[in-house]
């Protein structure tokens, strides 16, 4: 083996390590630019009755009530979410939610509550949940099926 | 001090080829072509993902001979083999 092969030799492991660190550096670059996905809503929902379930692939997210404290619990941590509560009108009152226990977890108080208190009554609702610069959005309407 | 320059130059000129080969291979197949060369499959694999996975660290081998045997040459060229 000459001064050549191991000069070779020698570097290649570097380049390879330097590409490694360039095409990780280049992917989480492209994972950061904003995406925007679709949930969409299993079955009927029931936030007052926590059966309102909504999906992207694998990515689901439940809403929630209890007691005025709308509450949203993902399977993936979220950074920011945002609700909407849409009126006849079609203006919007807008919750920016808390994080509650972990990035799982989510909870504002809401007026929703309030707002279908009986059997029948439905409020539709918009949801934006961001994940490392992916934004999942959602329009879905909650109907109280029994109280 | 011509034949040390054209040494050197040569040198130089072999390197950024790898150095090109390299790029292509790792960054051109492996991450920028890799939906496009997914069309096509090699051993049952897509080949953009074969590449990214295998085929760019076959190259990096086949390089460090290639530039072997080709300075190689250029040092008898030169008259300053081993």
């Amino acid at each position: 083996m000459n001064k050549h092969t191991k000069l070779a030799i020698l570097i290649a492991p570097l380049l390879l390590i330097a590409g490694y660190i360039a095409s990780d550096y280049y992917l989480e670059h492209q994972a950061a630019q904003d995406k925007v996905f679709y949930l969409n809503q299993q079955n009927n929902c029931d936030v007052l009755a926590d059966k309102c379930v909504l999906e992207s692939g694998e990515f689901l997210i439940s809403v929630s009530d209890r007691q005025g404290t709308t509450q949203i619990n993902a399977t993936f941590p979220l950074d920011t979410v945002v609700l909407m509560l849409v009126n006849d009108d079609n203006s919007q009152q807008i919750y920016q939610l808390a994080m509650a226990d972990s990035p799982y977890y989510w909870q504002a108080k809401t007026d929703l509550r309030e707002s279908i208190p009986r059997a029948g009554d439905s409020r539709k609702l918009r949801l934006v949940a961001k994940i490392k610069g992916g934004s999942y959005i959602s329009e879905f309407v909650s109907t109280t099926i029994s109280r | 001090m011509g034949s040390n320059q054209s040494y050197w130059q040569k040198n130089l000129r072999l390197i950024m080829i790898c150095l090109l080969i390299w790029f292509i291979v790792s960054f051109g197949f492996g991450l920028l072509l890799v939906e496009p060369l997914n069309n096509f499959s090699l051993g049952g694999y897509k080949l953009g993902f074969w590449f990214a996975q295998q085929g760019s660290i076959y190259t990096f081998v086949a390089l460090i001979f290639w530039y072997s045997s080709k300075m190689n040459k250029l040092d008898k060229e030169h008259g300053v083999e081993e």
